[in-house]
């Protein structure tokens, strides 16, 4: 169907729509069904090309209809471009490459005047000097993009502490409350915890895949658990420097009720090692917890102690068995595992602390 | 909300992509793991996922799959590639890891696609140190093919790449050369 791209106006390859492809995993699937293609600057113009404009003059109304996303520089319509029987082909040019985006993102498939539009970029269109700029164009954006980015991490690790703290304040509903902080959180785990495993899986990866030929790739692969190291060491002096500051603290325990949560649901997705990150950060927050026990107890003894605990009690209820005997049962473990928590840290040093701090440790154990 | 950007949420976006490598290379499946290395290769357009992606080696992953017999799979690396190296840490990395050359590789191509995301990704990895290499003597000599296309978006590239990177010396020395020797890189098939 394509024709060799003979320069302006000719029916290039690009312009067809693709099949929309159906075989995507679940997860894979957006809102709307798509081909299977990569977007380059090479493929994106400030320049659309509309196919499927019903001939019923009504070019004012499709060019209004363009208009709404942004200033439009040209326009006309290609007699000379193949269309279907009673509908006609126009070209927009906007004055924004960012205008055009938009316009095809929302105009594509629209139906107008009782028949589909079919939107797609033009880049044959384009003078050199205009691929030029668009290729500066996007030089320019990702030199500003990447300079922000630095702005942007830092802010990410401050924000979602402070919806943590206020969901310490809410009463505690883990599932739902506990859920939705997660979400916001993700930004705030990520530079601590998340660093020391993405690497695992091409650990796997490079073992499994040995018959892929290229050498190279294994080469670099390995050099990296160097790197692996590296991170765990930043990460963990990122989770050291934490227990310093009180909100920190809060968060740490705050924070497990999710991380359970979310525990309890990734393993039954998939068994593979890729969510394995979830135990690691347990762990690490764990052995912080043990190493900074002493810092722990001192953070929640000033004023947290109610703030953390008066939120987890309402927990136990949820435990409720709906049996008299069931959960006669349950509160003698519990009792029993507070009396076993309890002893352990006795040796370490502090008491009275112990038995306020643990109750939390122990919920989680039992879960 | 759909069901993709619920799952972003919940996964985060780091996980989301670790999900997207992990089935990119467990996968039995050519189909999805054409699709997979499309969706990288979108995430790869947006700056906010550098990060993430390079964790992930997506970058060696694009590189190896440069070298696939796929056309495809090809199509979709090169355009990975042609997205993300403009940022200086990915292009260091590329560099670094002597991408230069299976990006050459690509301008031999026989789909259109592949040759402009590499013709537009030697540009981006051109630095004073890796000029040399992007702008040899037989990839000058390839833009010089290219500028004539019939093909505008191709030879407005390979005018730009003429213009914007190579010095008139090497221009005229591409032009020479090709003179003498008939054979030269196809051009692509439409």
């Amino acid at each position: 169907m394509a024709a060799p791209g003979d320069g302006v106006g000719g029916v290039c390859k690009h312009h067809a729509q693709q099949d929309v492809c159906d075989s995507r995993a679940k997860y894979r699937e957006g809102r709307r069904p798509r081909a299977v293609k990569v977007y380059t600057v090479n493929l994106e113009s400030r320049y659309l090309l509309i196919q499927g404009v019903p001939a019923l003059g009504v070019m004012k109304e499709l060019v209004e209809q363009f208009a709404l996303y942004g200033a439009i520089e040209e326009y006309n319509a290609l007699d000379e471009y193949p269309a279907e029987q009673f509908t006609e082909v126009y070209l927009i040019k906007f004055q924004k490459l960012q205008s055009a985006r938009v316009a095809k993102r929302k105009l594509d498939e629209r139906s107008f005047f009782g028949s589909l539009l079919h939107v797609c970029y033009a880049p044959e269109f384009e003078t050199v000097q205009e691929t030029r700029e668009k290729l500066q164009d996007r030089r320019k954006y990702i030199a500003k993009a990447t300079s922000n980015r630095v702005h942007f991490v830092v802010k990410k690790i401050q924000e979602p502490k402070k919806t943590v703290s206020k969901n310490s304040e809410h009463d505690f509903q883990p599932e739902t409350l506990g859920f939705s902080a997660a979400d916001a959180n993700t930004g705030n785990w990520d530079p601590s915890a998340c660093c020391p495993y993405p690497y695992q899986p091409s650990c796997e990866f490079s073992s499994r895949n040995t018959a892929c030929p290229s050498g190279g790739h294994f080469q670099r692969v390995l050099a990296f658990p160097q790197y692996v190291s590296n991170c765990a060491e930043t990460s963990e002096s990122f989770c050291q420097s934490k227990p310093l500051t009180q909100s920190a603290q809060q968060r740490g325990y705050t924070n497990t009720p999710v991380s359970l949560v979310l525990q309890r649901k990734v393993p039954s997705d998939n068994g593979i090692g890729r969510f394995m990150p979830r135990t690691t950060q347990l762990q690490e927050r764990k052995r912080k917890r043990d190493q900074g026990n002493q810092i722990d107890l001192i953070g929640i003894d000033s004023d947290s102690s109610e703030v953390i605990i008066g939120p987890r009690l309402p927990e136990i209820p949820k435990v409720d068995m709906d049996d008299d005997s069931l959960n006669t049962s349950a509160s003698l473990i519990r009792n029993k595992l507070t009396e076993v928590a309890v002893s352990v840290p006795k040796s370490s040093g502090e008491k009275p602390e112990d038995t306020q701090t643990k109750p939390p440790i122990k919920q989680r154990r039992r879960i | 909300m759909s069901q993709k950007q619920r799952d972003l949420l919940e996964l985060g976006r780091l996980e989301y992509l670790q999900a997207l490598v992990t089935e990119f290379q467990v996968t039995e499946s050519p189909e999805a793991k054409e699709q997979v290395l499309a969706n990288l290769a979108n995430f790869a357009y947006d700056p906010k996922n550098y990060e993430y992606l390079r964790q992930l080696q997506v970058l060696d992953l694009f590189l190896d799959m440069l070298t696939e017999d796929n056309e495809i799979l090809v199509e979709f690396a090169i355009g990975g590639l042609c997205n993300l190296c403009l940022d200086k840490t990915n292009k260091d990395y590329i560099l670094e890891a002597d991408g230069v050359a299976p990006v050459i590789n690509c301008l031999s191509s026989s789909n259109e696609e592949t040759v402009m995301s590499a013709v537009t990704t030697l540009m981006y990895l051109t630095t004073p140190q890796s000029r040399q290499q992007t702008t040899a003597l037989p990839v000058v000599e390839c833009m010089l093919r290219f500028s004539l296309s019939a093909n505008r978006r191709l030879s407005n590239l390979a005018r730009i790449f003429l213009e914007d990177y190579c010095s008139p010396v090497q221009v005229e020395e591409a032009r020479n050369l090709s003179k003498h020797t008939a054979v030269g890189i196809p051009l692509p098939k439409d």
